[in-house]
């Protein structure tokens, strides 16, 4: 490992000591007392007790900041106080749906991002050009919750192509898990697939500009041939690694989208646990997405450094 | 310990059972529509995840819906709302009204293979009475349960209760549990003696299998799940495309346009509960009966009922539906604006008012009708502040009396008692608003221990109308209920209590 | 998105006096894109301004007789579920989206540019712990972010002002500091400091002013992104409460009507389309006229693509 992995990778580390501290401090900012408001009517003294002695709220701050950050990285995250069940169970019993979301979502995205982003760039200022452009301004100012509702109305609706919302696992029924995907998967994947377009279309600019492709072109290879062998591999590596960003803000994406679609993902958990002020839930659930978001940008600065010495020196 | 809370929607509950709320916390949603159903190929979608599986201690609607397939009570209410038998086959009542006697059925098994017998009962009931559980309040005039040998219970009373059958097995929160059963399981695990044993439960669904013991008919269906489904539109897709059978997550604005869909059955009757705004009367100035007065003169009760539930309600000003032999035909305001604005001139409030309306996003139809009313007081010079909470919270605020007004509804009400007793005798247990009427509390208490029916009712229809005329309650309107289903299945019955049977379902070939 | 190429310190630029700043607005304007922005935009404020004279109706005037009606002649975009005029509410809800995007974004203005100002500028120990601090304020997703903050302050939309100018305040810390390490080295700021210019005053009159066009760029990209935040809030009813028009509640109202009364969700989303699409396109013709890299390749070329930095296109 290079010197500059590791220094990033240091970084990561006393970053995300620092995201699980806020994450702690969650349960504590709120006013009052967060097992007494979880709880509410269901109050009884016995659940009320054994939930804060389980949480540890008792304890001395940092007894209880040790006692959690250990449980989670054990994969413990406590248990909710609204159903009692371990968080992580909770959490993993929503991981499949977000993930079908996520993946199908950057599916949609490159199918958008890489002909179009390309075409854009092989002829600037062409009508494909100008047609990537409003595509992909238009994309990032659509709001996704709108979005999956228009396609609801048209492809649920007026068409009745694909259901409305609910998900359909994997492993129950895979031709039904395509099709509950499909309007979902489209509606995060448009407004991805817009802000890669336009870096799919530098990318590609870049490459075309760089000494080997003008020399190619210079010995007489038209823009389609050094398009293919000389362009697409180099715009492309970046390409992924974007991508890799791209998943990681469509972790957040998926929170609204998951509403507009009743689909029984992490988003989903998320906001059930803000409105049933389940702490707890809602500390697994951020801690995750802040962790696999910290990972992935890692992992696309690391990849960066392998392709581009010059952020590595 | 939270006594009904309110309302809720619970389900069937009498006497105010209402209790329920429909768990609480947020919309679960859960929408694992598209799920085939595991359980012989049954899924029932309702539309909140319950909040714990304890019949003693959940006051959640979905609770009940679940339990309903799974427990047994004493007697049970039948369509009509009469009581009838059930783990009890007969009772008598002493002359002085002060003892009943319920013999029980015999050769009846729980779930466990435990045998039920009145020890059963006893524990159950002393359960509720001695932790305070959640229907204790029912059990008020009960002073002790006996067990006189293993087929008779005795209850004894402090006072005369003519509607101890509906107190006690108007719904599953009074369910006969085997005694000494492990308590803290019960939240997730059910013992009980119905047609169907408690499976499975996971954040998604829940699922039941059929009880070949159960001492009454056998279920027809081997088994079946309850899906949690919390978008009206998710759910009715997964039925109109067969991936549940079930459901009574209907939108109010689409039952008009379901009735002529082939693909779905809609039922539709009128239910057991209703809505009302509610001012606090220990708050001025709608502490003063004028102000109450001119503010429910000044609503338009048929545009509330049309814009919360379109036509899936009708506007009522007292609390008991027209289709219910207690239904007392009293509406005394007629929408006036002009006379609300003398009233309130009347009361000394010139200046413009603030009124604070506390509704929950838990209840959407609360969100919407407050708004109408915002609308409709704003003539007055009432400016309607829309406070929208979480239903922890909202509660939280209710019963330490944190409000102007506020919105709500409660279900499952079957004997008059649970219409008035606790929500408007002086210190009723839910009687957040503080209302307090010697006139009223007199009449509660007679209709109470009155053990003749008709004169039952003059007594209720005289506390009605001074609870209407005192304006404790603005009462809005009474809703129906609603649920689809796939065409062809047989053997279910809607109920105006809302208590879903399952076990004579047979599924369309 | 490689390193970049040119050399790292941008060129030593004066404070730019007004002169500059007339020409660099009419470089904007230049640009169709950015114009039509601009207009969108004065029109969007405009609107706001005059919204109770504009709107044809108040925003919560119910006439549930009269509800669910097509856009039509008496109602140009229909009404909801309650009988309300969506035109008037679309009017009334543009304040709304106004108010809190420029709230929340003047939040994080302030405390991000403070933030990077500090940092760039002392270094050390301030450096690091105040970004690092940011750091972990952008390891979570935006709108979880924002989310977990109104878990803890309860909904609404003062609070959802807070929660939004939280999520986007490490992009502008980021981005000042980025610019004052370009500056604080150069001539000038060296020079004025060896006479004795006190810290307050060098940043303030220094080094803020040669800071200034990536904050501005960023201040319109971000407004972007606030008002889809804002949206996005209160649809899922953590934002603005009712009735008050915002147009992210409209959708979430107008979402169970959808295949009864299109109109309802269909002009509010439009609604934000246009507002944040201006926003967006301000910031690109800003970043083309103000960004000195871009801008001479801007003006000997008239365009270019515009690499983005990663932390704009977050949303």
């Amino acid at each position: 490992m290079s010197g500059f992995a590791l220094r990033r990778a240091a970084q990561s580390l006393v970053v995300l000591l620092g995201v699980s501290l806020a994450v702690f401090a969650l349960v504590h900012l709120v006013p009052g007392d967060p097992v007494r408001l979880a709880l509410g009517t269901r109050f009884d003294q016995a659940t009320y007790d054994a939930l804060r002695e389980r949480a540890g709220l008792d304890q001395p701050l940092p007894a209880q900041y040790l006692q959690w950050i250990g449980g989670a990285v054990r994969g413990d995250l406590g248990v909710s106080f609204r159903s009692g069940e371990p968080v992580t169970a909770l959490i993993l019993e929503r991981l499949p749906a977000t993930l079908s979301l996520a993946l199908g979502s950057i599916v949609v995205a490159l199918l958008i991002a890489v002909p179009l982003g390309t075409a854009s760039a092989l002829r600037p200022r062409s009508a494909v050009d100008g047609l990537g452009t409003v595509v992909s301004q238009i994309g990032i100012s659509v709001p996704e919750f709108w979005m999956g509702i228009m396609l609801i109305l048209l492809f649920a609706g007026t068409l009745g192509w694909f259901p409305a919302g609910g998900y359909v696992p994997f492993a129950r029924d895979p031709a039904g898990w395509l099709h509950s995907l499909v309007l979902p998967a489209v509606t995060t994947g448009l407004v991805s697939g817009s802000v890669l377009t336009r870096f799919t279309r530098s990318s590609v600019l870049e490459a075309l500009s760089a000494e080997h492709v003008r020399t190619a072109r210079a010995k007489g290879l038209g823009p389609r041939a050094v398009l293919s062998w000389h362009v697409l591999r180099n715009a492309m590596l970046p390409l992924v690694t974007v991508t890799g960003v791209q998943l990681a803000y469509l972790l957040s994406g998926v929170v609204v989208v998951e509403i507009v679609f009743a689909w029984p993902g992490l988003g989903q958990l998320a906001l059930q646990a803000v409105e049933a002020r389940d702490y707890p839930l809602l500390q697994g659930a951020v801690l995750l997405f802040a962790v696999v978001f910290l990972l992935l940008n890692l992992g696309v600065d690391l990849l960066y450094g392998r392709l581009d010495p010059r952020i590595a020196a | 310990m939270r006594r009904r809370t309110l309302l809720s929607t619970l389900a069937l509950s009498p006497v105010v059972v209402a209790g329920c709320t429909t768990g609480e916390g947020v919309d679960t949603g859960d929408g694992t529509g598209a799920e085939a159903g595991a359980g012989g190929g049954f899924v029932a979608a309702i539309s909140a995840q319950p909040d714990q599986l304890d019949p003693h201690k959940t006051t959640a609607y979905a609770s009940f819906q679940i339990l309903e397939n799974v427990y047994d009570t004493l007697v049970v209410p039948a369509e009509d709302l009469s009581m009838q038998p059930s783990l009890a086959t007969s009772w008598t009542t002493s002359p002085d009204g002060l003892s009943w006697t319920f013999t029980l059925a015999e050769g009846v098994t729980f779930h466990d293979g435990s045998p039920f017998t009145a020890d059963s009962v006893v524990f159950s009931f002393k359960r509720i009475i001695d932790q305070q559980l959640a229907n204790a309040s029912r059990f008020a005039t009960v002073a002790d349960v006996v067990a006189q040998d293993p087929t008779h219970v005795v209850l004894t009373l402090t006072s005369p209760t003519p509607n101890l059958l509906s107190r006690i097995g108007g719904f599953k929160g009074m369910a006969i549990l085997p005694a000494g059963v492990d308590e803290a399981t019960l939240a997730t695990k059910a013992v009980g003696t119905g047609p169907f044993v408690l499976d499975s439960v996971s954040a998604g669904e829940v699922e039941l299998t059929r009880f070949d013991q159960h001492w009454g008919e056998r279920a027809t269906l081997p088994g079946l799940s309850f899906q949690f489904i919390t978008e009206p539109a998710a759910a009715l897709t997964a039925l109109q495309s067969d991936q549940v059978q079930w459901t009574d997550n209907v939108p109010p604005q689409q039952v008009e346009q379901l009735a002529g869909d082939d693909s779905v059955e809609l039922g539709q009757v009128a239910s057991v509960d209703y809505w009302y705004l509610a001012m606090n009367c220990a708050k001025a100035p709608f502490s003063d009966r004028d102000v109450r007065r001119a503010i429910a003169t000044a609503l338009d009760r048929q545009a509330i009922t049309e814009a919360a539930r379109f036509a899936t309600a009708r506007p009522n000003q007292t609390a008991i539906p027209e289709d219910s032999a207690w239904y007392y035909d009293y509406a005394p305001f007629t929408t006036d604006p002009d006379a609300a604005k003398a009233l309130l001139e009347g009361a000394g409030v010139a200046g413009p008012l603030t009124m604070g309306l506390m509704v929950t996003s838990e209840y959407p139809e609360t969100v919407t009708a407050a708004q109408v009313i915002a609308s409709q007081l704003e003539p007055l010079g009432i400016t309607v502040q829309i406070q929208t909470e979480d239903f922890a919270t909202w509660l939280d605020r209710q019963s330490r009396g944190d409000f102007d007004a506020f919105l709500l509804g409660w279900l499952g009400n079957i004997d008059p008692a649970d219409f008035y007793e606790d929500q408007h005798r002086t210190g009723g247990a839910n009687n957040y608003q503080k209302y307090s009427s010697p006139v009223t509390d007199d009449l509660l208490d007679r209709a109470a221990v009155e053990p003749v029916e008709a004169a039952r009712k003059a007594l209720y229809d005289q506390a009605a109308k001074q609870i209407v005329d005192d304006v404790s309650y603005v009462y809005l309107y009474n809703p129906d209920a609603v649920q689809a289903w796939a065409p062809g299945l047989r053997g279910y019955t809607i109920r105006p209590d809302k208590a879903i049977d399952f076990d004579e379902v047979t599924l369309p070939a | 998105m490689s390193a970049p190429a040119r050399p790292a310190a941008p060129p030593v630029r004066v404070r730019p006096e007004r002169g500059r700043w007339r020409a660099t607005l009419r470089l904007l304007l230049s640009s169709p894109p950015s114009l039509f922005a601009v207009l969108v935009l004065l029109a969007v404020v405009v609107v706001a301004l005059f919204d109770e004279q504009i709107a044809p109706t108040g925003f919560n005037e119910v006439d549930v007789s009269d509800r669910l009606q097509p856009p039509g002649a008496g109602h140009w975009f229909g009404t909801d579920d309650l009988g309300r005029d969506v035109l008037s509410r679309v009017v009334l809800g543009a304040k709304v989206s106004l108010q809190v995007g420029t709230v929340a974004v003047g939040f994080s203005l302030v405390v991000g540019v403070l933030a990077g100002l500090l940092a760039g500028f002392y270094g050390r120990w301030i450096d690091a712990v105040l970004m690092r601090l940011m750091d972990v304020l952008f390891a979570f997703p935006a709108i979880l972010l924002a989310i977990a903050v109104i878990a803890v302050l309860g909904p609404g939309t003062t609070n959802a002002m807070i929660a939004i100018g939280i999520t986007y305040t490490p992009v502008f810390a980021r981005v000042t500091r980025a610019a004052v390490l370009g500056v604080r080295e150069q001539v000038f700021v060296r020079a004025s400091r060896s006479v004795g210019a006190s810290d307050a005053r060098l940043l303030l009159r220094h080094v803020l002013p040669n800071a200034l066009p990536p904050i501005i760029v960023q201040t319109s990209v971000s407004l972007a992104f606030a008002v889809l935040a804002e949206a996005a809030l209160s649809f899922v009813g953590l934002g603005t409460q009712p009735p008050a028009p915002s147009w992210g509640r409209m959708l979430s109202e107008g979402r169970g009507y959808i295949d009864l009364a299109w109109w309802i969700a269909v002009f509010p989303g439009l609604a934000i389309v246009v507002l944040v699409l201006a926003f967006n396109l301000l910031g690109d013709g800003l970043r083309d006229v103000l960004d000195p890299q871009q801008r001479s390749a801007l003006e000997a070329a008239r365009h270019r693509p515009g690499r983005r930095r990663r932390a704009e296109v977050r949303r």
